[in-house]
């Protein structure tokens, strides 16, 4: 059924360690960069407390997750025709096509934002998402092992920024977290709420199951990959929620940003420009998933070649960033992929799971 | 006029089509060139015939090797004369084409009567230079033995210094009109057979006419000839060349070419000279990383230069502006076109030293070096930070052991600065990303260009970015997918650890 399957080309697959790489570079994306006072809008100094919280309930949906591809060697396109029959199996890929596809545009989107604000202000929105697309395509036409390779690079060369994220602490004031715990139980829910954002990405792996050897073992990377990203998150929330006050953070739109500013290097001034310089690496990855993802859609459902199919997909994506001009339709973009990220992962996943436990009991009873 | 074109083309094209039927036939086609020889002596005792390429054989050899030996023979038959000369691998045939390619090779057709048959006997002539020390990949340290042109004495150096039965050598006759004879060397067991049978598919599969030199084939076997990564690495040194064939690599050896090519390689090692091995280790890992960060340094630095002053001056320090400001005060070009200036003055002097004897290009270079770096910043034309920078990229692109990718470091800059002025620091990255992306992307023979990093094959890495002990070198790289793991038998480990002041 898989079109891996016929032959196992051994050389189109992955190690299962890389499901790290790819996770985490999903996951982690422009949001890092600002999402400090979205988060603590809600729970103030327990923000930190929200992130490990989110991390820990995506390693819940990676569990699922797992559960959901257990048998064979499926993606989530496949399940879905095999679960649902062709008809609903067939609306339910073409809006995970749509969910990836929002995805690849909010992040480039996002991204071409923050480069606009920091450092072109006077750049064409097209011309790097140009640029990107492009970049995008030559990925895709090396195949998922490409993907990989970009997802592993991507997290590699801008891995020495952690430590630079913690130069504030010099200028912080610890008991900023103090006293711990004293938000509502509904302000911590919101929190999650907003915070499930950065977190959304896993849902690659409904797609890049297949392309992994013995994928079964592949589990406790991805869990790697969200304790990972988890990390990076809750450090660059302490070191935040310390180094600003609490009405600082809210009026600072790109608060990591604005912190690195702090980094002092002998020749290096303004430090987040470099930051920004890097990001250019850890945005790909995300970029370049999603639209493999999408791809791969296509490629079962529409029964479209993959090499024409990103074409149409590029051109769709490079329309609809152009399109985009202020930062009110950017912030407008990320507020959406937020509501349906969340309907994403605390509806759907959870039905697809309970749904496959279903379906495969009733099965064996026949 | 037009007559004459006409019989021109006629006669090309009976040159080329009509091929000779009996021997008379060929013997009168070749006699057009005046090194043709077919001497008939009907006076001797024993009549005989002679038909050889005069430039081509060895006359010490035919007179003392052959001619008293046919004239001794008694007998008419050639069988018998096959018997009584010395010489080995003599050959008996009446097929024209066989006789032609073996007349080209520098053999003798000997006849007795007249007929289709003739003897073919190897006494072709052998002109080779002496062996000399290697002049491209230098080295302090290590064995200084190059290779030459005469593909025999390349053999012979390969397989002395791996006197291994396993060591293969197989040949292969590539070009319609130079017939050059590549070899492929290779350890068997330890290079892989699928490596070993893509080269000489690739090697049967090659359609071309002259191979002037090793480099062609390097050229037509690369997996992606778009790039401008070198997917084989050229070499003159035999250490090398053995040192990878050990590694499980294969070299191809091509008459008359003093360069070797092996494959497949990685990124890596064309980033590795061969002298790190002959260093201790520690010392060796050391500079090793100094010369990646070097090579990194001296593709970027320029780029940055022309990034950071036309976008984002900014990100200097205002102590550090100022100096920059001082000296950029005067001059009154845009940084890139700054940077284009001395970078193609740099490119020039380099073609000119390359083309030069060497005496007249180490003269130019210091005249060039000094004299228009020190004219062009006194005449405001560049800044003297940039001269520094220019200076040092381009010393710092020499320290790569690999010639070809020296031109690789050198051209790499180029769209750089490009795509610096363009986008700034984010077209630095964006170009760093497509590069990325298409080592990614790249394979050697089908081995993955980037390996042991990405697929990360971290059993690899003990000889990589920085070179352990040889105690830990136990096994050959999973790169090569040989059979033969083990390099080398352990030795059983001590029991426990000597305390201080114990023996």
């Amino acid at each position: 059924m898989s079109d891996l399957e016929q032959g196992k080309r051994n050389d189109l697959l992955i190690s299962p360690f890389l499901v790290m790489f790819i996770i985490h570079s999903n996951q982690v994306g422009v949001g890092v960069l600002g999402f400090q006072r979205y988060i603590a809008a809600y729970t103030g100094n327990d923000a930190w407390i929200v992130v490990i919280v989110t991390g820990l309930i995506f390693h819940i949906f990676i569990w699922m997750m797992y559960r959901i591809l257990s048998d064979g060697t499926f993606d989530i396109i496949d399940l879905h025709n095999k679960w649902f029959g062709k008809w609903i199996g067939t609306v339910f890929n073409l809006a995970l096509m749509m969910y990836l596809l929002l995805g690849t545009v909010v992040i480039l989107r996002t991204f071409i934002e923050v480069i606009q604000a920091w450092m072109f202000p006077e750049l064409a929105t097209w011309v790097p998402v140009a640029l990107y697309l492009l970049l995008t395509y030559y990925v895709l036409a090396g195949g998922f092992r490409t993907v990989a390779g970009i997802c592993f690079f991507g997290v590699i060369i801008p891995i020495w920024l952690v430590f630079t994220a913690t130069a504030p602490i010099k200028f912080s004031t610890f008991s900023n977290l103090l006293p711990i715990m004293d938000h509502s139980l509904k302000d911590f829910a919101l929190g999650t709420r907003q915070m499930t954002l950065s977190y959304v990405g896993i849902d690659i792996l409904l797609l890049a199951y297949p392309f992994l050897k013995n994928p079964k073992s592949s589990r406790i990377w991805a869990h790697m990959g969200v304790i990972l990203t988890t990390l990076v998150y809750t450090m660059v929330m302490i070191v935040s929620l310390a180094f600003y006050s609490a009405g600082q953070l809210q009026q600072s739109i790109w608060s990591t940003l604005i912190a690195w500013k702090v980094v002092e290097l002998p020749f290096v001034e303004r430090f987040e420009y470099i930051g920004i310089t890097f990001w250019c690496f850890v945005v790909f990855p995300n970029i370049c998933l999603t639209m493999w993802g999408a791809s791969r859609v296509g490629k079962k459902v529409l029964h479209i070649k993959q090499k024409y199919f990103v074409l149409v997909l590029i051109a769709f994506v490079f329309t609809v960033c152009v399109m985009v001009v202020n930062r009110d339709q950017v912030d407008y973009l990320n507020t959406l992929t937020s509501i349906i990220g969340t309907y994403v992962y605390y509806f759907y996943i959870p039905f697809i799971f309970l749904y496959s436990m279903i379906w495969r009991r009733v099965k064996r009873r026949i | 006029m037009l007559c004459a074109e006409l019989i021109v083309l006629k006669w090309f094209k009976k040159g080329a089509s009509e091929k000779p039927e009996t021997l008379e036939e060929m013997v009168k086609d070749l006699k057009q060139s005046i090194d043709f020889v077919a001497y008939e002596n009907k006076d001797s005792d024993q009549p005989y015939r002679l038909i050889y390429f005069a430039s081509l054989i060895d006359p010490e050899q035919l007179h003392r090797d052959l001619l008293p030996y046919i004239k001794e023979c008694r007998s008419k038959s050639l069988e018998d004369l096959k018997g009584i000369l010395p010489i080995e691998n003599i050959e008996l045939s009446s097929k024209l084409p066989l006789i032609q390619e073996r007349l080209l090779e520098g053999h003798v057709a000997i006849q007795l009567s007249r007929g289709q048959k003739v003897l073919l006997v190897n006494i072709s002539l052998r002109k080779s230079r002496d062996l000399s020390a290697p002049e491209i990949e230098f080295s302090v340290m290590g064995p200084k033995e190059g290779l030459v042109e005469d593909l025999h004495t390349n053999m012979n150096l390969l397989r002395r210094r791996i006197p291994h039965p396993r060591l293969r050598m197989k040949e292969i006759t590539v070009g319609t009109i130079s017939k050059t004879k590549v070899v492929v060397a290779f350890i068997e067991g330890v290079a892989s057979e699928q490596n070993i049978n893509t080269v000489m598919q690739r090697l049967e599969d090659l359609d071309f006419d002259i191979i002037s030199d090793s480099s062609f084939i390097g050229q037509m076997l690369e997996d992606n000839s778009l790039s401008v990564f070198p997917q084989m690495i050229d070499t003159e040194r035999t250490d090398r060349i053995t040192g990878h064939m050990n590694f499980g690599a294969f070299a191809i050896l091509t008459e008359g070419s003093s360069n070797a090519l092996i494959g497949p390689i990685n990124f890596g090692q064309l980033l590795v000279s061969f002298e790190d091995y002959y260093l201790g280790w520690n010392i060796a890992s050391f500079f090793r990383i100094v010369r990646m960060i070097a090579i990194l340094a001296s593709i970027i630095a320029t780029p940055l230069y022309v990034a950071v002053l036309t976008y984002h001056y900014e990100l200097f320090p205002s102590k550090l502006l100022a100096t920059l400001i001082s000296s950029r005060s005067d001059i009154p070009f845009s940084p890139v076109i700054e940077v284009f200036f001395l970078e193609v003055t740099i490119d020039l002097l380099r073609e000119a030293g390359a083309r030069m004897p060497t005496k007249v290009g180490q003269t130019l270079g210091i005249v060039g070096g000094i004299v228009i770096g020190t004219a062009a910043v006194e005449a405001s034309l560049t800044s003297n930070i940039l001269l520094i920078l220019v200076a040092l990229s381009a010393l710092a692109s020499f320290t790569t052991p690999v010639y070809r990718m020296t031109n690789t470091i050198r051209f790499l800059r180029y769209p750089l600065i490009l795509f610096a002025q363009l986008l700034g620091l984010i077209g630095v990255a964006l170009l760093g990303l497509f590069i990325l992306t298409h080592m990614i992307r790249l394979t050697s023979f089908g081995n993955p260009y980037l390996a042991p990093l990405y697929p990360p094959r971290i059993k690899d890495w003990y000889d990589s970015f920085f070179r352990l002990p040889y105690v830990m070198q136990k096994n050959r790289f999973q790169f090569f997918r040989g059979n033969q793991s083990k390099r080398f038998k352990d030795k059983k480990k001590r029991k426990h650890s000597l305390d201080f002041d114990e023996q």
